[in-house]
């Protein structure tokens, strides 16, 4: 008895422990402070061709890898880069799994309630293809407004919602990965796919015999931001030097990754 | 004379009317086979033909397999690329969540059959809970709520930097890349809470089995209640169960394939990975679900030799 | 002679003792659960987190203009329930099947059975269910719910065999002795002999895995089958209440397999044949 009654003890006490440790989650010193103080810059993202992706060797490239390495570089602290699953991105960063989500992320009303943007550093917009065996006959846009049409998407992305307001009677199947919601509509399980630019082209032009644009315009015209936790707006005036100060720079590499294909040759065969 | 249908010579006539269990009856190749073969061929045949341009894809493992080794750009040597790494990954969370898992179970065992009501109430209810929900639900329960309690307590990549390079490198080969520490301890933990409710149900099978003759026996002979666990009822419930603890850790490896949508960078999360860069669907999910047949199989090959030989010891 | 032996207070009567002991049991546990949640809530508190409790129950339905609608969650556990069902079905004839197989007299035929059994139970369901639907449901030009109703029913059949053909073993090898002894041939042995004993052994572990599919089922959500988990990952993704909708979640996976497993039970205890 005497035993047992160690054990409960034990246990309540060990529980309340947690209770009194300060957490350091909502920290309110600027971040870019902390970050410094750590040496490392942790950075959230996704895989997204040509955003962030794998090379031969299995070493990440990609625009948001190139801006991050100029981040951290320009700090003075080492990289550490950390693929989360893109619909439990802004989760891990409200959970302090990183500091900051470098990663595609469009500015939205929604997101702007969880997580703060800094001013755009890239401009981006949404596209769909279709597929030529389902689609070919029905009227851009009007025609894609009926229960059977089927539209899919990346779980998380800013065009889901996009589908949602523009085409809301069509059905929405969301996927885990772009690649999986390209793969659907190529293979004739879909009507369409929502994405962003340059993805839906590149598809379009690599698979011309099973997709098609209905339209070359955006869909919609996107901004993208760095995405930071609440509550911190020195870290935030920070980022946003940054980006003012590299305007030039960041211009340049969106061009490189987004409107040329010269870095085809590192990955195997997008 | 026959016996048995059996010609015997007269010198056996004494063998009485059932002498000894006929051989067993060895399977002759017969016209079975012959269409079991004929059958599987057609539906093989049926299926091509309903496939339209499925079997005219063009298989290109060249391009999958530098995923799996690689010629290191820099060293020139060969390095394991993502999916060995994913591999290495896999491996050491199945060896480590067993243990884990174990300690767990042990622990919720010892409570599922005590005395105290209250004991039994919280194994029982951390059982049915994490037995009863989905393992797709719990990892992401896990995940995303009670890891955010503890994960930052813990603070280990920070920890772990704090350590000198020689102790970094020997405990990366222990558990993978020191940048990915976090990561693979969150993947652990979770996977060790998972399993220990499994291993908690084989635990309690094998308390069950040590007859209560042992520990009565036991006190009897004045052994105080931590040496009868220790010496007497812990052994052999779990020599007892040792076949189900090994099918758990089999099992164990084909639930780490789960964290893989937590972004726990192994096997299965390194296999979507590169099927995104390579668009090779058939042959790097082919080539994932052969890994892991391989890694389980042959496992479970080694532990039935060994429970045989084991077990014709005694 | 011994002075009469003076009375003795008999001990207090066992059940007191241990009404009073799990009553504090019970309450004890409670506090502690209560802690365990206050723990956990407080945590996400501190992290910013908000929570919205109040927008939850839109998702599990709704009642617009006097008329009811089902929410997105409860649309999906029905999803979930008809996925079971049939899968459950398509196990049941697989391992049906492919026990038959592990014991007809041809080396083709078990190996067949035997191959599809480890194959199952050696690679982890998602590389399963990814294989069927990547691979399989092109080839055979299936859709997709039907893709996730046969990749379950797949894995499931496999411990389905094991259960049923453990079950057909279990059987006395003399009954099918004397069966045939008494000159039935084969088919009505199994018929009327073997099958009757062995169903009663087999049906409560095979009600298991029509809980452990519904569990299981949870993974069709990778290939965007509308079914609960799917759903609440949409949700998550839309309105990130990633706790909120995590637990609800949870909570009804709990009702459904308790459910079902206590159905289970009661089909067992329906089962205690008296001893002979």
């Amino acid at each position: 008895m005497n035993f047992n009654r160690r054990l409960f003890a034990l246990g309540l006490a060990f529980f309340c422990s947690f209770s009194l440790v300060p957490f350091a989650q909502a920290q309110q010193d600027n971040l870019i402070d902390t970050i410094k103080k750590r040496g490392k810059l942790q950075v959230g993202f996704a895989s997204f061709v040509p955003w962030a992706m794998r090379d031969k060797q299995g070493n990440w490239v990609g625009f948001e890898i190139d801006v991050s390495n100029k981040v951290a570089q320009d700090l003075g602290v080492r990289l550490e880069l950390i693929p989360t699953a893109w619909d439990a991105i802004i989760p891990s960063l409200i959970a302090g799994k990183f500091d900051v989500i470098i990663g595609g992320l469009t500015i939205t009303p929604q997101r702007q309630e969880q997580v703060d943007f800094t001013t755009p550093y890239s401009t981006s917009g949404q596209g769909v293809a279709a597929s030529k065996q389902l689609a070919a006959n029905l009227k851009w846009p009007e025609g894609y407004n009926s229960p059977n049409v089927t539209f899919t998407c990346r779980r998380g992305v800013a065009g889901c919602k996009t589908v949602e307001e523009k085409w809301p009677k069509a059905t929405l199947r969301q996927f885990d990965d772009d690649a999986i919601a390209f793969q659907e509509v190529i293979n004739g399980n879909a009507h369409a796919v929502i994405s962003s630019e340059p993805k839906p082209s590149f598809f379009a032009i690599r698979h011309s015999d099973k997709l098609f644009k209905p339209t070359n315009e955006n869909i919609v015209n996107t901004f993208e931001g760095f995405g930071l936790r609440k509550g911190n707006p020195a870290g935030l005036a920070g980022f946003n030097d940054w980006i003012n100060k590299n305007q030039a720079w960041l211009k340049q590499r969106h061009q490189y990754w987004f409107r040329t294909q010269d870095w085809a040759g590192l990955v195997p065969s997008i | 004379m026959y016996i048995e249908g059996r010609r015997v010579g007269v010198e056996n006539a004494l063998i009485p009317a059932r002498a000894a269990p006929p051989p067993a009856s060895r399977l002759a190749w017969n016209r079975l086979d012959l269409l079991w073969v004929v059958v599987g061929v057609a539906l093989l045949g049926a299926g091509m033909l309903k496939s339209q341009g499925a079997f005219s894809y063009r298989w290109d493992w060249s391009s999958v397999w530098p995923y799996f080794v690689k010629t290191d750009s820099l060293t020139g040597q060969w390095a394991p690329n993502l999916l060995l790494q994913g591999l290495m990954t896999t491996l050491r969370l199945a060896l480590w969540g067993m243990l884990m898992a174990t300690l767990v179970g042990l622990i919720m065992g010892w409570m599922r059959n005590h005395a105290r009501l209250l004991f039994r109430m919280v194994a029982s209810g951390y059982v049915m809970t994490v037995r009863n929900i989905p393992p797709v639900v719990f990892v992401f329960i896990f995940v995303y709520f009670i890891s955010n309690q503890f994960m930052p307590l813990l603070a280990l990549d920070q920890r772990v930097n704090a350590l000198p390079v020689e102790v970094q490198s020997f405990l990366s080969v222990l558990f993978g890349p020191m940048e990915l520490i976090n990561n693979f301890f969150l993947g652990l933990v979770c996977l060790s809470v998972f399993s220990g409710a499994y291993v908690t149900e084989i635990v309690r099978a094998g308390l069950n089995s040590v007859p209560r003759g042992q520990a009565e026996a036991a006190r009897s002979l004045g052994m105080t209640n931590l040496d009868i666990m220790i010496r007497v009822v812990w052994p052999q419930a779990l020599r007892n169960v040792l076949p189900s603890l090994t099918g758990q850790f089999i099992q164990l490896i084909k639930d780490s394939s789960l964290v893989s949508l937590v972004s726990i960078q192994e096997l299965s999360f390194m296999a979507q990975d590169v099927q995104v860069s390579t668009q090779r669907v058939f042959e790097v999910f082919v080539l994932t679900a052969v890994i892991y047949f391989f890694i389980c199989f042959s496992l479970s090959q080694v532990f039935a030799h060994l429970e045989r030989r084991h077990g014709r010891e005694h | 002679m011994s002075e009469p032996v003076p009375a003795r207070q008999p001990p207090p009567s066992p059940p007191a003792v241990w009404h009073r002991r799990a009553g504090w049991d019970v309450f004890q546990f409670a506090i502690l659960v209560v802690l365990f949640m206050a723990l956990a809530f407080h945590g996400a508190t501190q992290m910013g987190y908000q929570w919205k409790w109040d927008r939850v129950p839109r998702y599990l339905w709704r009642v617009i203009d006097g008329e009811w609608i089902w929410g997105p969650l409860l649309t999906g556990l029905w999803v979930t329930l008809d996925l079971a069902w049939k899968s459950t079905l398509l196990a049941l004839v697989l391992g049906a099947l492919a026990a038959w197989m592990r014991q007809v007299p041809s080396h083709v035929g078990r190996a067949i059975a035997w191959s599809y059994v480890e194959l199952i139970r050696n690679t982890p369901l998602l590389v399963q269910i990814l294989v069927c639907y990547f691979i399989l449901a092109p080839t055979l030009d299936l859709g997709r719910e039907v893709t996730g109703v046969v990749c379950l029913a797949l894995y499931e059949g496999a411990f389905a065999a094991e259960i049923i053909r453990g079950a057909l073993q279990a059987v006395p090898k003399g009954q099918s002795e004397a069966a045939l002894s008494l000159g039935m041939s084969p088919r009505f042995t199994q018929q009327d002999i073997i099958w009757p004993q062995a169903l009663p052994l087999m049906l409560p572990p095979l009600a298991g895995v029509l809980v452990n599919l519904v569990k299981h089922s949870a993974i069709v959500s990778v290939i965007a089958i509308f079914d609960l988990t799917a759903q609440a990952r949409t949700i998550i993704a839309d309105t990130f209440m990633a706790f909120e909708i995590w637990l609800t979640t949870a909570a009804l996976y709990l009702c459904i397999t308790l459910c079902l497993s206590w159905v289970v039970g009661r089909i067992e205890k329906s089962f205690h044949r008296p001893k002979w």
